[in-house]
């Protein structure tokens, strides 16, 4: 009889462990589409005892996970996205950059007037053409200039959001070491991974689960970010003389400046953006508009005006190259009438043209980027680097992503949920459950007609 | 490697994706007809498209400049031809006012004729261009070149080249100091001399100045002459720059169109290949339906 009632608890246990494979199935069924879910298993072990007795017994839920695995997703995954905020923002300038009519044409255009007043130095109607070509070409270095610094700004703004957001996504993730801590959930740990990936995607650095179970996040560089549960905060402060963010690692009474060591993820990118691509770009625009106001100066100085006089400059001479593109105007004198235009020999006559056509040969001539290129190279050439910056983003865009899809696949491989493979574990188990639940019944026949045959 | 269904799903819509967005991009090739619109497409390829246009409007330029020339030069060629005309009337005039057979009345008469003649060719002289300017006024361009009483020079030596290329200068003027004594005889007091000679029934004068006229005849021709190779050169610039503009044309096409056969084939392809995805996603999301039938 003892034996009888052993079964019954065999049969009970059974019961219990199958269940827990239903309940694992459904679950894992359930969050089939749930981001960062790892699917999980119910390992059954027999228990060891006298032959007729034993039974199943199911251990806690297990996720299937590597966390090799998962950093290695976490490079990839902050490489990709450092990639892509790169051509975005790259696609975003050179989209301004080249939109409506371009710097070089503008430059171009204005050197055609000069070769077309060469052929009518007295014509008002040419030299009134020069004139408008010069403002055309100073509103266009302007809306350039504009646009490089609206996508600064923008790069900035975007800047200061995400180190906002990566300081919550650090905090989460040390909530999330306390709850692996406090209860090894496997759902925790998921968690824990998404954040941290999360997390690598905006800041890029790495992440490693040390052998007291705890995840530390540490920014490129060796800035600690998270360690355990203890979050530090990222925060943006304004550079007093740019007014750009610097970003520090903040972490009671201690800050360091990160803002040079980020080297992946969105904020890499951004950064990268703000403080190398805009800037050059910018640093060449200048350099352009303060190469053609003192390359055209000089030559239209020297020259003379309708009236013979000399001296007279055709853009206001830039006061330094720095701001150089922000600050070109056309000269007032010779924007309010262009009798000003100064395309006469000194001492000829207003007939004279060649002062229009020394203006007109500095279209060929190396005046540009310290003497080594013409003024529409130089233009053509700082969208261009823009231009190849970003066919070179579309690349690693291109190769980020096909990493990151292999290992998407590889983690799908070992962790991701089937629903056919999770039906048909749940079928197994429900079988498995029924004929335990059958097994217990027919013990309770037997001890039933024991207990009426005493 | 085990695959679920979820990444088969996933593989195949990106795949479409993929697909559609080949679709889009080749489409956009065939209707903007530019295999390159952005320098990030094919940077070289853009810089060198960018080099090209900015040569056409350099060129654009230059062939506006020496149009403009050519139509000096052809004005020019024009009142060079009056005056030329002018003078070989007055030579016959001065022929015959200096042959003993014309009687002095003759002479007077004549001497009305060239004072005639002598006032037309200072206002030929005196021709502006289409955009006010003094043909032959050289630098002075503002200014009546030949005084109209007595027809003297008051413009200077300097003559205007104009662009032909973007590194190249042709002149495309002449200045009247050529019709002066510095290249010959002075024109037009020649004509101002004779005049008052067969008014004054000067015979030995207007004999003399038959001599003068011929060199004046003479270097208007030479005058022309010049004009005439002036304007020679600008038709070899506008030939030259016919085949730059062909030649930068085919550059840019080269470089950033697209090639229209090879465009719509490609958008063939790509259309045929984001319909076979989509209905490989299609058939995996129904194989992986287990309501589906089949």
């Amino acid at each position: 009889m003892s034996d009888l009632m052993s079964l019954l608890g065999l049969g009970s246990a059974g019961i219990a462990a199958q269940n827990s494979g239903v309940a694992v199935a459904s679950n894992n069924v359930a969050n089939a589409n749930t981001e960062g879910y790892s699917r999980q298993r119910v390992d059954l072990e027999s228990v060891l005892g006298p032959p007729l007795e034993g039974g199943v017994r199911a251990g806690d839920a297990q996720r299937y996970a590597s966390n090799l695995l998962a950093s290695r997703i976490r490079t990839a995954s902050g490489s990709l996205q450092m990639s892509q905020a790169s051509a975005d923002a790259l696609s975003d300038l050179e989209a301004s950059l080249t939109s409506g009519a371009t710097i070089d044409g503008k430059i171009a255009a204005l050197f055609s007037r000069l070769s077309q007043v060469a052929a009518t130095p007295t014509d008002s109607v040419a030299r009134d053409a020069v004139v408008n070509a010069a403002n055309e070409t100073v509103t266009n270095i302007h809306d350039k200039a504009t646009a490089i610094t609206d996508a600064q700004h923008a790069a900035n703004s975007r800047i200061v959001d995400n180190a906002a957001q990566a300081t919550l996504l650090a905090k989460q993730l040390a909530d999330a070491n306390k709850a692996v801590a406090r209860t090894g959930d496997p759902v925790a740990a998921d968690r824990r991974d998404l954040l941290a990936k999360q997390l690598s995607d905006l800041t890029g650095g790495s992440a490693r689960i040390d052998r007291d179970g705890q995840l530390r996040f540490v920014l490129s560089g060796g800035a600690v970010l998270v360690d355990g549960t203890h979050a530090a905060s990222l925060q943006t402060t304004p550079d007093p003389t740019t007014g750009l963010a610097k970003v520090e690692v903040v972490d009671g009474n201690s800050r360091r400046d990160v803002t040079g060591a980020i080297d992946s993820g969105k904020l890499a990118a951004d950064l990268t953006f703000r403080d190398v691509t805009a800037t050059r770009a910018m640093s060449q625009l200048d350099q352009l508009a303060y190469d053609l106001a003192t390359s055209m100066n000089t030559v239209h100085s020297a020259n003379a005006a309708l009236d013979g006089t000399t001296g007279h400059a055709m853009f206001v001479a830039p006061a330094a190259v720095t701001g150089a593109a922000a600050a070109l105007a056309v000269d007032p004198t010779l924007a309010a009438d262009s009798a000003n235009l100064a395309v006469a020999a000194p001492g000829t006559g207003p007939g004279d043209n060649k002062g229009a056509l020394a203006l007109f040969a500095l279209a060929n001539q190396n005046v540009a980027s310290g003497g080594t290129k013409t003024l529409t190279d130089a233009a053509i050439e700082m969208i261009g680097a823009v231009g190849t910056e970003g066919a070179a983003a579309q690349g690693d865009v291109a190769r980020d992503t096909m990493v990151s899809d292999h290992l998407a696949g590889l983690r799908d491989s070992l962790a991701g949920v089937d629903t056919q493979e999770e039906l048909t574990n749940l079928a197994r188990f429900e079988h498995a459950s029924s004929a335990m639940t059958k097994f217990v019944s027919t013990i309770d026949g037997m001890l039933s007609s024991l207990i009426e045959n005493l | 490697m085990r695959i679920t269904d979820h990444r088969l799903v996933d593989m195949s819509t990106a795949a479409a994706s993929t697909n559609q967005s080949r679709v889009a991009d080749i489409s956009e090739e065939v209707s903007s007809g530019l295999r390159v619109s952005r320098p990030s497409q094919d940077p070289s390829a853009w810089l060198a498209a960018q080099r090209a246009r900015v040569r056409a409007t350099l060129a654009d330029g230059t062939a506006q400049a020496f149009e403009t020339g050519h139509d000096h030069l052809v004005a020019t060629d024009g009142t060079l031809s009056q005056i030329s005309d002018i003078v070989m009337r007055v030579r016959a005039l001065a022929i015959q006012g200096a042959s003993d057979s014309t009687s002095a009345d003759g002479r007077a008469s004549m001497s009305t004729e060239v004072r005639g003649l002598f006032s037309a060719a200072v206002v030929a002289g005196n021709t502006r261009s289409a955009d006010g300017e003094y043909l032959l006024a050289g630098a002075s361009s503002l200014t009546e070149p030949f005084d109209p009483a007595t027809g003297a020079y008051r413009g200077d030596a300097t003559t205007r080249a104009v662009t032909t290329d973007a590194t190249t200068t042709q002149l495309a003027s002449v200045a009247g100091s050529s019709l002066t004594a510095a290249n010959g005889v002075d024109v037009f007091a020649t004509l101002d001399r004779l005049a008052t000679a067969l008014s004054t029934n000067d015979v030995a004068t207007v004999r003399s100045l038959v001599g003068d006229l011929d060199t004046a005849t003479s270097q208007l021709a030479s005058t022309r002459s010049q004009t005439g190779s002036m304007m020679a050169v600008i038709e070899q610039a506008r030939t030259a720059h016919g085949e730059l503009v062909t030649h930068l044309a085919t550059t840019i096409s080269n470089a950033v169109e697209a090639d229209t056969a090879v465009a719509a084939s490609e958008l063939a392809k790509a259309t045929q290949a984001l319909e076979v995805s989509r209905a490989v996603s299609s058939h995996i999301v129904s194989m992986l339906n287990p309501t589906s039938s089949g």
